[in-house]
């Protein structure tokens, strides 16, 4: 049975690449098949800043191009990496002496494209590193960084690197700000009903009516507990407990909290959720410096939210608020 | 056999890919008793575009580093980032159009040191890695001037670090979900990559 507004689904992904760059078509356009890049690239004595991933997710990760975030995005095929071969031509269009930081999400197939794609790099001359994130604590909070995935989590981060290298930053600078971050952020999911693919229209987990699960991945893979549905109170009450630990967050801590619905759930309910985290952050002494609420990274029709907490120092926040930013789903006014 | 060439070399790589191309199907059982069952397809495209990279090649560092780009950039998966890394470890430790025993030595320990940049699974933990360490070591301790004895104490190894791998336990990757219901199973990869080292030794 179809359920989604597509064509072909051999298409989906150029045709929502099209429509996004035609939509955006002052700020972001496609540097060659699947690569977004920005519409006025950034002078190259500046470090670039290169992700990858697979498509299904909107507006990630495309929809962070743009001046002050992401020079540019490498996109794979529905849920699926991108080859060696596409990220091996972004990385060669994007070639510089300030060198270029290939933000990576702790997945199987983007790492091994990030891998190979890298080896050839080096090899061809261009400068490059990579940072890998894995703010999924579903696996546990002493599991190994290896077993942790990368999800919504890598937005901010963006955001971060993207701004440093704005500033001039050099590519070991601009790394070590990044991995700052990436040791200090967590990101927890909660699904409720899962998704279909939307090429073959297979059913992604399987989730009973009214069942929720906390720790479920990008891909609506299971990773932690399933329950019944509770109230969103108490919601967000268990996963804040979590993330909390795992940062060891103490009364004075800053952080920044963003709330990412990753697909069916309304903006109504992402605001009830997001109330109570802060409300639980506060009453511990926690201030929260920089928060959003929004679809930033979705799989499909699945219900259910992303909570990324990060314990944040100066430069952080600097990066966070007082930088400009004009990627289409992240813009901030920043302060001269 | 005091030298190995350039066409030698050649001859090595299209021997393994006939040899894998008619156990494709029995390196896919393998691969689906604990993983996605497509291990036979993918060391067949692989070593095709070795093979295919190979061709022009008419020097050893060139050649190596050629092919090792071909793999990555016209195929995907583990198994080329590892036939990749292979090549270009390989090319990293080796020039000119023939090469003695102890440069073939030396090649071969390039290679693995790049592989073992590329993978953190050891000697035991149900890969290739089970046959590649061991035939890379077996030439290292193979005393001879001899290249043909050289790949007869690999191939050697190597098909014994495979059937080694019945009785292991996958530590590795997505098998590993599997435990203790991988064993009694040779693992995909220490077979295919047997399968090229005994290739290698019997067409020399």
């Amino acid at each position: 049975m179809k359920t989604k507004f597509i064509n072909e689904t051999d298409n989906i992904t150029s045709e929502l690449l099209e429509g996004y760059v035609a939509a955006y078509r002052d700020k972001v356009k496609l540097g060659a098949e699947n690569i977004v890049v920005r519409a006025q690239p950034k002078c190259d004595s500046k470090v670039a800043i290169v992700t990858l991933g697979g498509s299904g997710h909107e507006p990630a990760l495309s929809g962070f191009v743009g001046e002050g975030m992401l020079d540019c995005s490498v996109v794979g095929d529905i849920f699926a990496a991108p080859g060696a071969q596409r990220l091996f031509q972004a990385l060669q269009m994007f070639k510089r002496d300030a060198g270029i930081l290939l933000v990576v999400l702790n997945h199987s197939g983007d790492i091994m494209s990030a891998n190979m794609a890298t080896q050839l790099a080096e090899r061809a001359g261009i400068k490059v590193k990579k940072l890998i994130t894995h703010d999924d604590i579903s696996a546990g909070l002493d599991a190994p960084d290896d077993d942790r995935r990368g999800l919504a989590g890598c937005i901010p981060l963006y955001k971060i690197v993207g701004a440093a290298a704005e500033e001039g930053k050099s590519l070991d600078e601009i790394y070590e700000i990044g991995e700052r971050f990436n040791r200090q952020v967590a990101t927890l999911a909660v699904a409720m009903r899962s998704c279909t693919h939307p090429q073959n229209g297979a059913v992604i987990s399987s989730l009973a009516e009214g069942e929720i699960e906390i720790g479920m991945g990008q891909h609506g893979e299971g990773g932690g507990g399933r329950q019944m549905l509770v109230s969103a109170d108490d919601t967000a009450s268990q996963m804040v407990a979590l993330l909390m630990k795992k940062l060891s967050l103490t009364s004075g801590d800053k952080v920044a909290l963003y709330i990412n619905g990753v697909g069916a759930t309304t903006h109504m309910e992402l605001n009830i959720v997001f109330r109570k985290t802060a409300q639980i952050l506060q009453d511990a002494g926690i201030e929260i410096m920089d928060s959003r609420i929004g679809e930033m990274l979705t799989v499909q029709e699945q219900a259910g939210f992303q909570m990324i907490l990060a314990k944040v120092d100066a430069d952080h926040i600097g990066y966070l608020k007082n930088s400009m930013s004009d990627a289409p789903y992240w813009t901030v006014i920043g302060k001269k | 056999m005091e030298n190995l060439t350039i066409q030698d070399f050649k001859k090595m790589l299209s021997a393994a890919l006939e040899q894998v191309k008619q156990r494709e199907d029995e390196f896919s059982k393998l691969d689906a008793v604990i993983g996605d069952g497509d291990h036979g397809t993918a060391i067949v495209q692989a070593l095709t575009s070795v093979v295919e990279a190979a061709e022009k090649g008419s020097e050893f560092k060139t050649m190596l580093n050629d092919i090792g780009f071909n793999v990555m950039l016209q195929t995907s998966g583990s198994t080329s980032t590892l036939i990749g890394a292979l090549f270009l470890g390989m090319s990293d430790a080796a020039q000119g159009d023939s090469l003695t025993v102890s440069q073939v030595k030396e090649m071969f320990k390039g290679g693995l040191a790049n592989v073992q940049k590329q993978t953190k699974a050891q000697v035991g933990d149900k890969t290739m890695m089970d046959a590649l360490v061991p035939a890379v070591q077996a030439m290292e301790a193979c005393d001879t001037e001899d290249v043909r004895q050289l790949f007869g104490c690999a191939a050697q190894a190597a098909l014994k670090g495979a059937a080694d791998t019945v009785n292991m336990k996958a530590n590795f990757g997505r098998a590993r979900n599997y435990g203790e219901r991988s064993i009694g199973y040779t693992d995909s990869g220490a077979s295919s990559w047997a399968c090229m080292f005994e290739s290698f030794a019997n067409v020399l």
